[in-house]
């Protein structure tokens, strides 16, 4: 009879805890992936990219003018995962059928639940390039996300038409040069071919009709004395004095902040420029961090390499406004001598950041510890 | 028995031998086929990867993707993505229990394309403003992305390259690449800038300049252009004084007439917003018509697709409009303004009456 009763009471207890499970899981917030629907994901390039919640990836395609939310369906946690991976533009190039000089990498974002990487790139050079978005685990096994069928949703970017309707295809693009997504929203900047405005876009997440088009929120990034209608090159949500700020660095090189509260629709914008990293260079990403009881701000550039800016007292540091007292100043950097050829950085985990470096025609992946 | 037996021997091995030779990987229209081998009707356990596959290039890379399929009885393989020129193509078919039989094939021949060039370059006038923004390179062809740190060039007067002229890392592209925009560094543009104080504007007045762009340039089929290309120019003095409308020259066509409307800025402008950013509109609503660009992008005419009728017009401009040193209309480049946040990205117009007599 014992035996018998134990089967029951484990029967019992098996089918409460489903029960409990299934509540539960009634009850949890929405997730972020379930709104997609799973179709061709329309891409015409793979730029920029950012993850938001559940696993969710979010893709600029500067060429469509729109921004693709992908379910990775890349949810198992994973504490962390050192990647190492050499020759990752030869592996890329090896899956579709290309020699590596026709892979251009675009960006790269770690999946913050599994810690995969992912990486965005074109598969060729000229106008007919396809885009790629291919996973890295850290075991160097790289796989393409079948963007054929995946569950997605896409919003457009506003776009000046072309007043030559006879044109071929409309030759202004912006190029989303960042995106990141906080509180719910997704924060883009871009770069134009044309004009040199540049607009701070945040869209809401999940993207509803109403957002799509016209209807998203813009506007334009005024900033500083010295940039007027700068283009934002790379961008991080930041906390100072306890206050949400993004902290940009422009096409200029200066660093930035610009309090969340002022992105509002009808307020005015008015960000303080409290670094400058000097001329001739763009900067390429940012990863900050914190580590023995310090904040600083890992920057990968263009010309100066990858830098670590000190950032304990960015909040309270003077602004730089007056022209005459521009310098490579405010807030203090070092040269991290040790990273060459860095062309992106990216976030793995409060210790850590994923470097993509390119030399002699070889592109690769490596997690680090921050510096 | 046994001379019986040696000659069945004989004749299995034969057999062996005769199907192993009959088996071949052909490669036709771009898709693999394992000809001589009768394939299973479902794949195996480790699928039909592990019987064929295709590998591109010499690096040891992962296979190519693509999808199996067995046709008439033969297996075969289409790759995701077209085969590509120049590349050689390694397809291994592994039988269980044999050795594998492998074949390599040359990607397509490329096409000989007709030799790309660079078209034109805006700005097209021969003096550039010290203060001058950006670069337009139009090609005559699609060419391909990321060769701009290696196949573009400024040059001084004494042929040595220039380096922190133009923003590094940043091609802007139209959708079809056969348009590329390049900056000049705008930190060295801005007064009161560090570098502008220090390094002085990236074209400096009175100096010789020569845009170059190799030959080497792949076009978008991978075959170089048909010639270098080189455009002198000298530094002009800088244009900080935003362009007016009201300053413009306006030259009304006759009624009745399809001759066009030319308006004359005094100063050269940007291009491509000439293409977009101004327009006309007259009694019945925003008249159809063409664009030319003349006078080094000084001039502008507009040719209406139906003769102009009699009454007043007005010529449109959109606000952002820009010369060629970025000064955009009433707002010069290196002023700062706050600008008022508006929930939609607005395009505000000026605009210049004309009447058409």
């Amino acid at each position: 009879m014992q035996p018998r009763f134990l089967v029951r009471a484990a029967i019992a207890l098996g089918a409460t805890t489903i029960i409990v499970l299934l509540v539960l899981s009634a009850y949890r917030p929405v997730d972020a992936a379930a709104v997609l629907t799973a179709g061709k994901a329309d891409l015409k390039s793979a730029g920029a990219l950012t993850f938001g919640p559940d696993g969710v990836l979010f893709v600029g395609d500067s060429i469509g003018g729109a921004i693709v939310a992908l379910d990775t369906n890349d949810k198992t946690p994973v504490k962390t995962a050192a990647v190492n991976v050499q020759g990752l533009d030869q592996k890329i190039a090896g899956l579709v059928g290309v020699m590596p000089d026709q892979i251009l990498i675009n960006d790269v974002a770690v999946n913050p639940i599994s810690k995969n990487v992912y990486v965005s790139a074109a598969r060729g050079r000229g106008p007919d390039a396809a885009p790629l978005v291919v996973k890295v685990e850290p075991s160097g096994k790289v796989t393409p996300l079948s963007l054929d069928n995946i569950p997605h949703t896409s919003v457009a970017l506003v776009d000046a038409p072309a007043n030559d309707a006879t044109a071929r295809q409309n030759p202004r693009t912006t190029t989303i040069t960042d995106m990141a997504f906080i509180n719910g929203n997704l924060l883009v900047t871009g770069m134009s071919n044309e004009e040199w405005n540049s607009a701070l876009r945040s869209i809401p997440y999940p993207f509803s009709n109403a957002a799509k088009g016209t209807q998203l929120q813009i506007w334009h990034a005024s900033h500083g004395r010295f940039e007027t209608q700068a283009p934002v090159r790379t961008f991080v949500p930041y906390t100072l004095g306890g206050q949400p700020y993004v902290l940009a660095a422009y096409t200029c090189t200066p660093l930035v902040k610009i309090p969340m509260s002022a992105l509002k629709p009808g307020a005015q914008v008015k960000g303080v420029t409290i670094a400058d990293l000097g001329s001739g260079n763009q900067p390429l990403d940012m990863v900050p961090y914190q580590k023995d009881g310090h904040q600083f701000i890992l920057i990968a550039n263009t010309t100066f390499g990858v830098v670590k800016l000190h950032a304990d007292t960015l909040a309270t540091d003077k602004p730089i406004d007056s022209p005459t007292v521009v310098d490579v100043a405010g807030a203090p950097y070092d040269k991290i001598t040790t990273l060459t050829n860095v062309r992106h950085l990216a976030q793995v985990d409060d210790g850590h950041a994923l470097v993509v470096s390119a030399t002699a025609g070889n592109t690769n992946l490596q997690t680090i510890a921050l510096p | 028995m046994r001379p019986k037996l040696h000659i069945l021997a004989i004749v299995l091995v034969l057999g062996t031998i005769a199907r192993a030779q009959a088996v071949s990987i052909q490669l036709d229209a771009g898709t693999f086929r394992v000809a001589g081998w009768q394939p299973a009707a479902t794949p195996p356990a480790g699928g039909w990867a592990s019987v064929l596959s295709v590998y591109a290039g010499t690096a040891d890379a992962p296979a190519m993707l693509g999808s199996y399929s067995v046709e008439g009885g033969t297996l075969v393989f289409r790759p995701r993505y077209p085969l590509a020129a120049g590349v050689k193509y390694r397809a291994v078919f592994h039988q269980p229990g044999r050795t594998p039989i492998e074949r390599s094939f040359d990607g397509p021949t490329r096409l000989p394309a007709a030799a790309t060039r660079v078209d034109r370059v805006y700005p097209s006038a021969d003096v550039l403003p010290s203060n001058t923004l950006r670069l337009y390179i139009y090609f005559s062809a699609p060419v391909s992305r990321g060769e701009v740190a290696d196949r573009l060039h400024i040059l001084d007067g004494t042929g040595k390259e220039l380096k922190d002229v133009l923003l590094p890392g940043q091609e802007l592209w139209d959708p079809n690449n056969q348009r590329l925009t390049m900056t000049f560094d705008p930190g060295r543009i801005k007064r009161g800038l560090e570098s502008n104080s220090k390094m002085g504007p990236p074209i400096a007045e009175g100096q010789r300049y020569t845009l170059v762009i190799d030959r080497g340039w792949p076009d978008a089929q991978g075959m170089p252009l048909a010639a270098d290309y080189r455009k002198e120019f000298r530094g002009g003095p800088p244009v900080r004084v935003p362009p007016a409308p009201k300053q413009w020259k306006v030259t009304p066509p006759g009624a009745g007439t399809s001759t066009p409307l030319v308006v004359e800025f005094g100063r050269s402008m940007n291009y491509p917003l000439l293409q977009r950013m101004l327009q006309v509109a007259g009694p019945g609503g925003r008249v159809a018509g063409t664009i030319a660009v003349d006078g080094n992008e000084t001039s502008w005419r507009f040719t209406p697709r139906m003769p102009w009728a009699a009454g007043t017009y007005q010529l449109m401009v959109d606000t952002d409009l820009e010369d060629i040193s970025g000064n955009r209309i009433d707002q010069p480049f290196d002023i700062d303004v706050f600008e008022k946040v508006t929930e939609h990205l607005t395009t505000r117009m000026v605009s210049v009456p004309f009447s058409v007599r």
